[in-house]
Order: C-alpha cells, then sequence, then structure tokens
C-alpha cells in the first residue's frame, strides 16, 4: 500500500491498469514528469508486485498484474482519473470543432 | 432511476469545468453518436431519448466481458442527460467487481461558454477495505485539483 500513496506513482499506474500495455515513452508523455522519474516508479511498482514489464527491442511494455492490484484498484479511483482525461479529450475535440 | 441513485451511504465523483462554448455544442458532443466516440468510447446503440438502452466495450477482467450496459435515464436538450452505468461481475473485487452507478452531465449557460458538471454517482465502499479510503483520497485531490484549474466553485 506504501508503493501507491505517492502520487505520481499511483497516476502512473492507474495508466497501466487502463492500458492492456503501454511503454515507458507512451507513460512519460503527458506526465509533466522525466522519464528516469517514471522509471524509477515502474521500478518500485515492479517490486511491490503490481506490475510486469515486457522488453521488445528497445522498447520497454507495461501491464498490470491484476492478481496484485485487485484489492487496491476499485471503481472509483479507476473513474475519477478516467473522466478527468475524458473532459481533456472533450476539449481537444471542442477546440477542433473550432477550426 | 436505478438502485444506484436511491441508495444512501454511497459515494460519487464530480468534475465541474468551464468551456468557452455554447451549451448547443457541448449538448452535440456529448449526444451524438459519431463524435462520443472521439473523446468518451463509441457506444452502440446510443440515442439521446429516454429508455434507450446502449453499451461501451471496456477492458475485460476476470469473469467479466468488460461491457458497460447504459441506459438513458433522461435527456433536455441542452440542459440535462443521465444515464445508467453498469457492469462488472460478482466474481471480481477491485476493478470489474459488480457495478451499478449513474452517470449525470448538466449544462449550464454562463457568460462566455458553459459550465459542465459530470456527477458518477453510487460508488458503494468496500468494506473493511483500508485501500478504498487511502485511494479515494486520492480522487478526491484530483476533484479539487480541477476545480481550481477550472477557476471556480463547485
Amino acid at each position: 500500500m506504501r508503493t501507491l500513496a505517492d502520487p505520481t506513482r499511483r497516476a502512473v499506474f492507474e495508466r497501466i491498469i487502463r492500458s492492456d500495455e503501454i511503454s515507458v515513452a507512451a507513460l512519460t508523455q503527458g506526465s509533466g514528469v522525466t522519464q528516469s522519474a517514471i522509471s524509477q516508479h515502474l521500478r518500485s511498482l515492479k517490486l511491490a508486485g503490481l506490475v510486469a514489464d515486457r522488453a521488445q527491442g528497445r522498447n520497454v511494455f507495461y501491464r498490470a498484474e491484476r492478481k496484485g492490484l485487485a484489492p487496491l484498484v476499485d471503481w472509483m479511483s479507476h473513474y475519477g482519473v478516467f473522466w478527468r482525461e475524458r473532459f481533456a479529450d472533450l476539449r481537444t475535440q471542442l477546440k477542433e470543432l473550432d477550426r | 432511476m436505478n438502485d444506484a441513485a436511491l441508495n444512501t451511504g454511497t459515494q460519487e465523483i464530480v468534475v465541474d469545468e468551464f468551456f468557452p462554448h455554447a451549451p448547443e455544442i457541448i449538448w452535440k458532443l456529448l449526444t451524438t453518436g459519431e463524435l462520443i466516440g472521439r473523446w468518451l468510447m463509441v457506444p452502440t446503440g446510443f440515442e439521446p431519448v429516454q429508455g434507450t438502452r446502449f453499451t461501451f466495450q471496456t477492458t475485460a477482467a476476470g469473469a467479466w466481458d468488460g461491457v458497460i450496459h447504459c441506459q438513458v435515464l433522461e435527456a433536455t436538450p441542452n440542459e440535462r442527460l443521465a444515464y445508467a452505468w453498469q457492469g462488472g461481475h460478482a466474481e471480481n473485487v477491485g476493478y470489474g467487481a459488480p457495478l451499478d452507478t449513474v452517470v449525470t452531465w448538466t449544462l449550464r449557460r454562463v457568460e462566455g461558454g458553459t459550465r459542465l458538471r459530470l456527477v458518477h454517482s453510487g460508488f458503494v465502499a468496500p468494506k473493511n477495505d483500508s485501500a478504498f479510503k487511502t485511494m479515494s483520497g486520492g480522487w478526491k485531490k484530483v476533484v479539487q485539483t480541477i476545480g481550481t484549474l477550472a477557476g471556480g466553485p463547485h
């Protein structure tokens, strides 16, 4: 549980949960922190058994270990992040319509 | 209304933001199937007509196929859209557990645009789950941040 006390780490974890698999580069994009900071959070999450990784070429992909996370991530935390992102996407679509 | 709307002791997520667009334009994005797919998820069978049933396909988990079952509860053009949002499976805990909730969009015309408010209600707190308390503290912070960024009261 302490692993998820850090808000940035929790945000990283929640993004991994909502993706089947996601690369470190994709996780870094839009996160507001550096790739090395993301990598450090990923190491902690992996140590805690919450995520697993897979190397492919020069990329490393992460996926959630659903057994590890089941009791930790409830619907409410999932949708708290989900709707915030949908609002951002809605704003982008409105800007598209303005063009 | 379904059970989620009537239950007491449930919790909700609120996101409230200002958009520099007329309510009519936002309503179109909230209620046109093809446009919904661009910012939310692609709906199957959606019509902004009370009683209409539709679905979204999300990530499956355990015994749950990932389908969100929805039904339009209210559709008042340019003002209010509410739909039931149900899914999950009794064999799952956490993500993928039974979900019986309601999503309500409220559009309020204000100077220079619209205040759009989302209320996702009906979340049931897992019993004796310290994880829930920790995580729900997280989203409350998120909502507060959104409120600050939007520059207005909730």
